[in-house]
């Protein structure tokens, strides 16, 4: 059976698609058969990997459980590495499932059918606490929470971890770790001293903000094809490394 | 998913600059070339081959490969084994999908190449990947010295998935525009080929090939041949201890063996046979006990209370072992094999006294033993109630071992629908009293265990737990009783009956 693992936040703009993008590519040049689901209808996961947006027959059908998921998984360029493409439809995806029966099981239905093919899925989330979330909370043994270090960080995490507790029992863990950190503003340094006192649980590698982050976009593809030397690079194999034992190691 | 395929490439083809092969006609970008060994794994019977599957050790890891899609894979940073038990495995996703198709079998490597591969990427106008394409040269290892045996380049054509439409487009282009050939087999059989071995593995199976007209004493002789290179195929991964069905083969094909020789006396010499028929008592005689116990630590269950009487087998088990390695190793099986082959093969010549059936045609023949077998069968079924002794559904169970080899044999000598349904009856009928028989020989061997269980560490708990285990079998083997006459009902049915008479007469 494959674990389900979320990039997860209410916020947008904090750096999921890029800890989706690599750290699916880590699994998979790891040995694991991996899928990464680009759920937001933005796409960006799915224009990183050079494929098609596009999912026939759209969100809607794939949700309801009226279309073969695995007829619309994409091969990317790297092996074991797949990708089940965003559609814009996924916009109205809400309201597709909000029509369904058992709106929240939709997701992890869809995925059982090749549970067997993958080692890992990744789903990559839109931003919001929406149905889709919480599908996201049921089908997911494990949310990714980029957090950047800002004054509210702290509240958005226990708010998150709230969220989960309520919604779903014996929920995913949660494991939240610093994006887009900045050493050089005295705030971010601050947060990233404080935080994980008051929240013992968060990951302890952090992923700086970088500009081979950002150029991603510019050579649509993940950072080890690119920057494998890089600091960012670095940060996503280390990042990698200890969320596998933290997965091991039972505890939430 | 669309198949990939592999092509042969035009020899002296030089890997570096393969991507001009496509210009102009596909959007290539080639990566740099790698140097590499592979390694190929299969049981001897090769049954991932029979699914399709090959297991390969390459750059430090093992897959297991559908086509180019990997079903799954382990890190193994260390040189390929010879030799790999799926239960010395690491639990996760390799050893769920071998376990169920490797059963006891272990898995042996079948060829090594050492090549140059380069992935050449087709590429759409987003310049993502929709085909692979692997160009490979390669050259078989041998264990030792001596120069490899260099196989035909290729080139491995491998789809990603969700591209079907490009993967057509590009076999096209390979095959109407650059005139590539299709290889006839893939490159890892081919590898085991050269090496010596067959890609599909190597059955025990034994079934006469040969025409319904064809003399009694030849179609013996090629069953008996057969047989013998079955004997000699299993020989040496019984002696080296690969896996436990080596054994249960070599064992079976020596009972298939006794079986020819009793059910086809007519046809044999009958003075040479006598010393023929004893030998092979012998050999199967030695074999015995290491595959009952064998079979025993097989199916024991798993509990810590038990581990003194596991222990204590596991010693006998040593002790028979070294007893039927002496037999196996010992010139007495070897010039039986030998000398039984010779026989055979010159039985033809062989002066005709005492061999009456043997120049009349096999089917001829078969279909009388069949006959007579059956109706013994079902004689001495019928003669079995409530009351009778074991003795009796044992001597059943044997005769049915007769039927069973003789089906087996000639099976393709007579029409499928006759002799399916038989070989179903008979089987669900052997395996009850096949049932019925190892539940108390099992538990007849507790009971003669138990003092010397008793004597070690633990021996009273294990006492309590064989106990408990012994009366598991007596329910069993009641239970197995009881089915025996509604198995023996289905086998000696009128229907049945009418068919046997009218296939085989």
């Amino acid at each position: 059976m494959s674990q389900t693992l979320a990039t997860y936040n209410i916020k947008g703009g904090v750096g999921k698609t890029s800890a989706a993008a690599n750290l699916a590519y880590l699994a998979a040049a790891g040995g694991a058969r991996t899928l990464l689901w680009d759920l937001d209808p933005q796409g960006a996961s799915t224009f990183l990997f050079r494929i098609r947006p596009h999912v026939k027959g759209g969100g809607g059908k794939l949700v309801r459980g009226k279309s073969n998921v695995a007829k619309r998984i994409k091969g990317t360029d790297h092996e074991r590495l797949d990708l089940l493409p965003a559609d814009f439809s996924y916009r109205h995806m809400d309201l597709a499932l909000d029509a369904a029966k058992k709106p929240t099981r939709r997701l992890k239905r869809v995925l059982a059918p090749i549970a067997t093919d993958y080692d890992y899925v990744f789903l990559d989330c839109p931003p919001s606490i929406s149905l889709v979330s919480e599908s996201v909370f049921e089908a997911a043994d494990a949310l990714l929470v980029p957090v950047i270090p800002a004054t509210l960080s702290s509240r958005t995490y226990e708010q998150l971890r709230g969220v989960v507790a309520a919604e779903a029992s014996g929920g995913p863990k949660v494991l939240a770790f610093f994006s887009m950190l900045d050493r050089r503003k005295v705030l971010h340094r601050d947060v990233v001293e404080q935080l994980p006192r008051e929240h013992p649980g968060l990951l302890r590698t952090a992923i700086p903000t970088a500009a081979d982050v950002e150029r991603m976009g510019l050579h649509r593809t993940v950072l080890e094809e690119f920057a494998p030397r890089g600091r960012a690079a670095r940060a996503y194999r280390d990042l990698w490394s200890e969320i596998g034992e933290r997965l091991d190691d039972g505890a939430g | 998913m669309a198949a990939g395929a592999e092509y042969l490439l035009p020899e002296g083809l030089d890997l570096g600059s393969a991507d001009t092969l496509f210009a102009g006609r596909l959007e290539v970008e080639g990566e740099r070339v790698r140097a590499g060994r592979r390694t190929f794994y299969d049981t001897f019977d090769g049954r991932l081959h029979a699914k399709g599957l090959v297991l390969v050790h390459e750059e430090l890891r093992f897959a297991l490969r559908e086509g180019a899609r990997e079903r799954a894979g382990l890190a193994h940073p260390e040189k390929a084994p010879e030799r790999l038990a799926v239960d010395d495995l690491p639990e996760g996703p390799l050893r769920a999908a071998l376990a169920p198709l490797c059963g006891v079998r272990a898995l042996q490597a079948t060829a090594s190449v050492r090549g140059r591969r380069r992935l050449l990427r087709v590429l759409d106008g987003e310049r993502k990947t929709v085909v692979r394409l692997v160009a490979e040269e390669a050259t078989l290892s041998h264990n030792g010295s001596g120069p490899g045996v260099t196989l035909r380049p290729r080139l491995h054509v491998e789809p990603v998935r969700g591209y079907a439409k490009d993967l057509k487009r590009v076999r096209g282009t390979l095959e109407r525009d650059l005139g590539l050939v299709a290889a006839t087999e893939p490159l890892h059989d081919e590898a085991v080929s050269r090496a010596g071995g067959a890609p599909g593995g190597v059955s025990s199976k034994v079934a006469l090939a040969s025409a319904p007209d064809l003399r009694a004493d030849r179609a013996a002789a090629e069953l008996a041949t057969r047989l013998v290179a079955v004997i000699e195929a299993n020989l040496p991964g019984t002696l080296a201890e690969i896996d436990s069905e080596f054994l249960h083969d070599l064992r079976v094909a020596v009972r298939r063996t006794r079986s020819l020789q009793r059910e086809l006396r007519s046809v044999f010499p009958p003075a040479p046979l006598v010393h023929f028929r004893a030998e092979f008592r012998w050999l199967q005689q030695a074999t015995g006990p290491t595959r009952d116990l064998d079979v025993y630590l097989d199916e024991l269950e798993g509990s810590a209370d038990l581990a003194p009487l596991r222990a204590v087998l596991a010693e006998h088990r040593v002790r028979e072992r070294a007893a039927m390695m002496r037999a196996l190793r010992s010139p007495r099986t070897q010039r039986l094999l030998e000398e039984w082959s010779t026989f055979v093969r010159r039985m033809p010549d062989a002066p005709r006294a005492g061999r009456d059936d043997a120049l009349r045609p096999i089917a001829a023949v078969a279909a009388e033993r069949i006959a007579r077998v059956y109706k013994r069968l079902v004689r001495m079924g019928a003669a079995i109630d409530e009351a009778s002794a074991p003795e009796a559904l044992h001597d059943l169970r044997k005769k049915g071992k007769e039927l069973r080899y003789l089906l087996e044999f000639f099976a393709p000598l007579f029409p499928e629908p006759a002799v399916g349904p038989m070989v179903t009856s008979l089987k669900a009928l052997q395996d009850t009293l096949g049932r019925f028989q190892d539940r108390e020989v099992q538990a007849g061997l507790l009971r003669r265990l138990s003092d010397e269980v008793a004597q070690r560490e633990g021996g009273g708990a294990a006492l309590m737990a064989m106990g408990v285990l012994a009366q598991r079998l007596d329910r069993d083997r009641a239970r197995a009783r009881a089915e025996f006459a509604a198995r023996f009902g289905a086998f000696a049915a009128p229907g049945q009956r009418a068919r046997v008479r009218e296939t085989f007469r």
